[in-house]
């Protein structure tokens, strides 16, 4: 398990290095300076050029990503020049909304996936069954920003049921959640139904079956089971997309999350902040991920970190 | 059941499975504690919408130096010598002022204003203000770079030396915001700030949401209502939808094509007010053809400025009549370029160019109010004198770059006055020296600096009539319309003004319980 560990943070110290590189070079790639989006249209090109030199960006590029890489290992990504702070710090600030509505998407899409998948999986081919599976598939299809505005026109517009900005209230939480959750509903309970349906034609079924065990028995306590490391597979991958599908949905939603503050930072070359809510969103991937493989050697005892690795 | 792995961590499934649910329930928990309901009744906050997010309450950071959104708050927490009020400067922190000779000017002080914190405001405050503006690089710097020094010549006056006579020094002081000088300089100062305005910050988180309480100990009239709230709102769908709810009172500017959702919402209305912002589409007039003014002016008479202007905007944007809105101090109505592509053809082909040109027309989408339809409907009635401009709809950063750089044939945006002055636009942009859009006349370059330095008004406004006649007679760049202010507001509120400025006091407001 140790040597697991050590060799899972090792790997993760490369991903979150290859991040900033990538991050660094892509913000500086494009097009648009930074200086020159602080003082705006009407400065004079001397007004920006002292800026560039206040915010250190006449230095040579290799220098200043250097010089990034040493401040990011000391935990400092710089300060904010549109939001006045540490970058880090502010980006910490917003992270808690996203994990919140990445954690009540994450609790809907399992308490409505599961319960359909096994519904399904209980009476494949049935008219129930192919109408979620449409449903599900049609859930997938359809963009998520449009699926968020179409949700405000109808429950806060039309209806007046939810206010349609978030107010810290757990209500204005539910349309974010829902549209968030949406796509995966369906893919989870197709997951789930196709697991259980490969189980059911199992040997060991068969052999519950002659033995006179209960259908109900035999489908949670065994089948359901065996269909559980798939299933823990895709729930990671869930909760890691809800933390990074959250650049879309809060912006639909005004949620003062890491998404909406992260878009805006990279309208405005506040690089600072960019790089600071990348790492921030590949840093909680990489720990949900590790917690999903961990999640293996609970539910699947035949796994070890030798096996599995 | 237990998983004993080499290095001696055990893993107990259940018990793991139980410390998930266990953490999971418990963030749950945690976060329904999260935030507070809104209030209702007479006592719930007065709820203002503005179109952009507020990023920063530091009055002298360089950033929000004239970003309208953070202005809005920063009057409601600060104050400022002078204030407008129209196109008139009235007494606030200053009760009198004179010009002592014309590179002196002495300001006198209430005696009777306080920070928040309970430290008098002093004349040494109002000095460390402006040292603090002036060191900083920000859009405002060609405002204090003029001003050499600000002296306390008393606890109550401040007498400022400029490096010539100086006109527009009341007219800048609306936008130099006094903060205490003991601690304007320590790091967290702006995160919770004080000023001595009417209201003080409860709670701000950078665009996203701030929140206002009344304070008790204003020198002036107190705030009508004892908290307001500016969340941002980016959809402006939502925004609307949460007027009609009732979550929202104040929503501005709304889109000249939803102002009918907010018009057909039983319980508000909207009202409508020209404001300082406005479209040019500017010429590279360094760059061949526009070196030429007639082919400019072609250009110009190509366009069916009336009706492009009022099919797109409605009653959300006018014809402009100068190269600044009419709300502006120095407007000077112009003879309008009518639309005649005959004579714009007669032109061009005066200019050796009968078969007409290739050129390029730049634009960001968030420029302004459907600034991608207003750029195509140009193109079109551009195609038909033969003229032939490619759309170069980009990112803001990359057209901000590609401006300063001057590497451009034509370039369509908005400008705000900030602060409501031709000297603000004109005497900073169209001057040889600043070359922004590669025009240089140096007849309009001694008007524009004259008008600049003397303090007289109505002779001010003289030089500049001059002035926008000059650029608008030479086309330097083209002045479709000025935009129209929408305000959206629940009936209910009363004491509501709406300004040119977009930045409404919101200190005057009172809500009306339903």
């Amino acid at each position: 398990m140790k040597t697991f560990l050590a060799k899972r943070i090792w790997q993760t110290l490369i991903l979150i290095f290859g991040a900033i590189t990538i991050v660094f070079i892509v913000l500086r790639a494009i097009p648009g300076d930074p200086a020159l989006l602080m003082v705006g249209a009407n400065a004079t090109p001397a007004e920006v050029d002292q800026v560039r030199i206040d915010m250190g960006l006449n230095e040579p590029l290799w220098i200043q990503y250097f010089q990034h890489l040493w401040e990011v290992v000391q935990g400092d990504f710089g300060e904010s020049w549109r939001l006045g702070g540490d970058a880090l710090a502010i980006t910490l600030s917003r992270l808690p909304a996203t994990l919140l509505l990445a954690f009540y998407a994450f609790v809907l899409t399992v308490a409505l996936g599961v319960p359909l998948g096994i519904y399904c999986s209980r009476r494949p081919g049935t008219i129930a069954d192919r109408i979620v599976s449409v449903m599900s598939l049609t859930g997938q299809a359809l963009p998520a920003f449009w699926v968020g505005i179409m949700l405000i026109l109808v429950f806060s517009r039309w209806l007046n049921l939810v206010p349609a900005v978030p107010d810290g209230t757990f209500k204005t939480s539910i349309l974010p959640a829902f549209t968030l959750a949406l796509p995966f509903i369906g893919w989870l309970a197709r997951l789930v139904r196709n697991g259980a349906l490969e189980e059911i034609g199992k040997d060991y079924v068969r052999t519950a079956k002659a033995k006179g065990l209960a259908p109900g028995v035999i489908f949670y306590v065994h089948v359901m089971r065996n269909t559980l490391v798939p299933i823990v597979t895709a729930l990671g991958f869930i909760l890691g997309n809800f933390i990074a599908d959250a650049v879309i949905i809060e912006n639909v939603f005004s949620w003062p999350g890491i998404g909406s503050l992260m878009v805006d930072s990279i309208t405005n070359r506040d690089y600072a902040i960019a790089e600071a809510t990348v790492i921030a969103i590949t840093v909680a991937y990489v720990i949900i991920n590790l917690a999903v493989d961990l999640l293996y050697f609970a539910v699947d005892p035949r796994l070890t970190p030798e096996t599995s690795s | 059941m237990f998983q004993r792995t080499p290095g001696g961590l055990e893993i107990n499934r259940r018990n793991f499975m139980f410390l998930t649910g266990a953490g999971a329930a418990a963030t749950f928990l945690a976060s329904c504690g999260v935030g507070g309901g809104t209030t209702e009744g007479a006592d719930r906050a007065l709820k203002a919408v503005f179109s952009q997010p507020i990023t920063d309450l530091d009055p002298h950071a360089a950033n929000t130096a004239v970003d309208e959104a953070s202005l809005i708050a920063k009057y409601l927490i600060f104050d400022t010598l002078v204030r407008r009020n129209g196109t008139e400067i009235v007494p606030s922190l200053a009760t009198e002022w004179k010009q002592a000779d014309p590179t002196t000017w002495v300001f006198t002080l209430r005696d009777d204003v306080s920070f928040h914190d309970g430290t008098p405001l002093t004349a040494e405050d109002v000095v460390q203000s402006l040292k603090r503006i002036q060191s900083v690089t920000s859009a405002q710097t060609p405002l204090w770079a003029p001003v050499l020094s600000a002296e306390a010549t008393g606890t109550s006056t401040v007498t400022f030396k400029t490096d010539g006579p100086l006109g527009t020094l009341p007219v800048n002081l609306t936008l130099l915001f006094i903060v205490p000088a003991a601690s304007a300089n320590s790091p967290d100062f702006f995160a919770n700030p004080v000023g001595s305005g009417p209201y003080t910050v409860a709670s701000f988180v950078p665009s996203s949401s701030l929140k206002l309480k009344r304070s008790d100990q204003y020198w002036g009239d107190a705030g009508k209502v004892a908290d307001i709230e500016m969340p941002y709102i980016a959809e402006t769908s939502s925004a609307i939808t949460s007027l009609s709810t009732g979550e929202v009172d104040l929503l501005w500017p709304v889109p000249a094509d939803q102002v009918k959702e907010v018009e057909a919402i039983g319980d508000a209305t909207v009202e409508r007010i020209p404001s300082y912002v406005y479209y040019f589409n500017w010429f590279n007039c360094s760059r061949p053809p526009f070196t030429d003014a007639n082919v400019r002016r072609a250009m110009w008479h190509a366009l069916d400025v009336e009706t492009i202007v009022s099919t797109l905007y409605g009653e959300g944007a006018e014809v402009m009549t100068a190269p600044i809105p009419s709300t502006v101090f120095g407007y000077a109505k112009q003879e309008p370029y009518r639309h005649d592509p005959d004579l714009a053809r007669k032109l061009l082909k005066e200019a050796g160019m009968a078969d007409g040109f290739s050129t390029s027309l730049m634009w960001f989408a968030g420029t302004g109010p459907s600034a991608t339809e207003l750029a195509q409907a140009m193109i079109s009635d551009w195609a038909k004198i033969g003229v032939k401009v490619e759309a170069q709809s980009i990112e803001k950063a990359d057209w901000l770059q590609r401006l300063n750089t001057l590497d451009w044939d034509m370039d369509l945006q908005t400008n705000t006055v900030t602060t409501g002055d031709a000297d603000f636009t004109l005497g900073r942009l169209y001057t040889s020296a600043a070359n922004r859009l590669g025009y240089s006349n140096q007849e309009l370059d001694a008007v524009l600096d004259k008008a600049h330095s003397i303090a007289e008004q109505p002779e001010r406004e003289k030089l500049y009539a001059e002035a926008c006649k000059t650029i608008w007679d030479e086309a330097a760049g083209i002045f479709p319309a000025s935009i129209v202010t929408a305000y959206g507001r629940r009936k209910s509120l009363e004491g509501f003004v709406p300004v040119a400025s977009n930045q409404p006091d919101l200190s005057r407001i009172s809500l009306n319980a339903k």
